[in-house]
């Protein structure tokens, strides 16, 4: 992304203009600051933080099944 | 799930792919979280053999199948299905004959960007592709994350005008 694409972006992010998909994403309760932060990634990155996330959420349910045979 | 040992094992052996689902979706920016990974994968005579010995060596088994069942995956095997959902070495991996909504390789082919992912020239399904993939899946959990989708295509396009 460029300087001049970012500022664009964050522009629109804070007012996403009437009626439009992202207006409507935002009204659905989607985090559009989350997809500014991803647009802003080298692929690479992207691709490090979903194997990162995966391993999150594994370890997340796995310390829930702990907890739950424990009770 | 290990997304960079997954693409290198299929980008070694020359397998003919494109990354689709849940992991596109994070390729292509969205917030969304996924566990497995899914390839649409081509159904030529080469790619079967080339699928088969890329993956051969991280033990490809049927997910939710009897762990006795006997399976053996090579092209034979794949050439008589088509979807295939796999626990891995790697982790969860489906490959997937077709998209619904987009179609065969060729036309997720043609639907897809091309990403260097790590050091690999990846394709992965677009944001257009997947909004067309998720709408004619049609589930709850397909249909809901169509907004942040439609959104991310919609700040991609007007934040590069």
């Amino acid at each position: 992304m460029t300087p001049n694409q970012k500022k664009r972006a964050l522009r629109l992010i804070a007012q996403p203009p009437r009626g439009s998909d992202l207006a409507k994403a935002k009204k659905f309760g989607v985090d559009l600051t989350l997809l500014f932060e991803n647009l802003l990634l080298t692929p690479t990155e992207r691709a490090r933080k979903l194997s990162s996330g995966a391993k999150a959420v594994q370890s997340l349910r796995q310390a829930g099944e702990r907890y739950r045979s424990k009770k | 799930m290990n997304l960079e040992e997954t693409i290198r094992a299929l980008f070694d052996a020359n397998v003919e792919f494109v990354l689709i689902g849940g992991a596109a979706m994070q390729m292509q920016g969205s917030a969304h979280l996924t566990e497995d990974l899914d390839f649409c994968y081509s159904r030529s005579a080469k790619n079967l053999e080339r699928l088969a010995r890329a993956m051969a060596p991280h033990h490809p088994r049927l997910r939710g199948a009897p762990e006795d069942l006997p399976f053996r995956f090579d092209a034979a095997t794949i050439k008589r299905g088509l979807n295939f959902t796999f626990m891995t070495d790697l982790g969860a991996i489906d490959f997937l004959g077709e998209v619904a909504g987009v179609g065969d390789y060729a036309a997720v082919k043609k639907n897809s960007d091309l990403m260097a992912i790590f050091d690999m020239d990846c394709l992965v399904l677009s944001l257009a592709g997947l909004i067309r993939a998720k709408e004619a899946a049609g589930r709850e959990r397909d249909l809901e994350v169509i907004p942040e989708l439609k959104g991310l295509l919609d700040l991609r396009k007007r934040s590069q005008k």
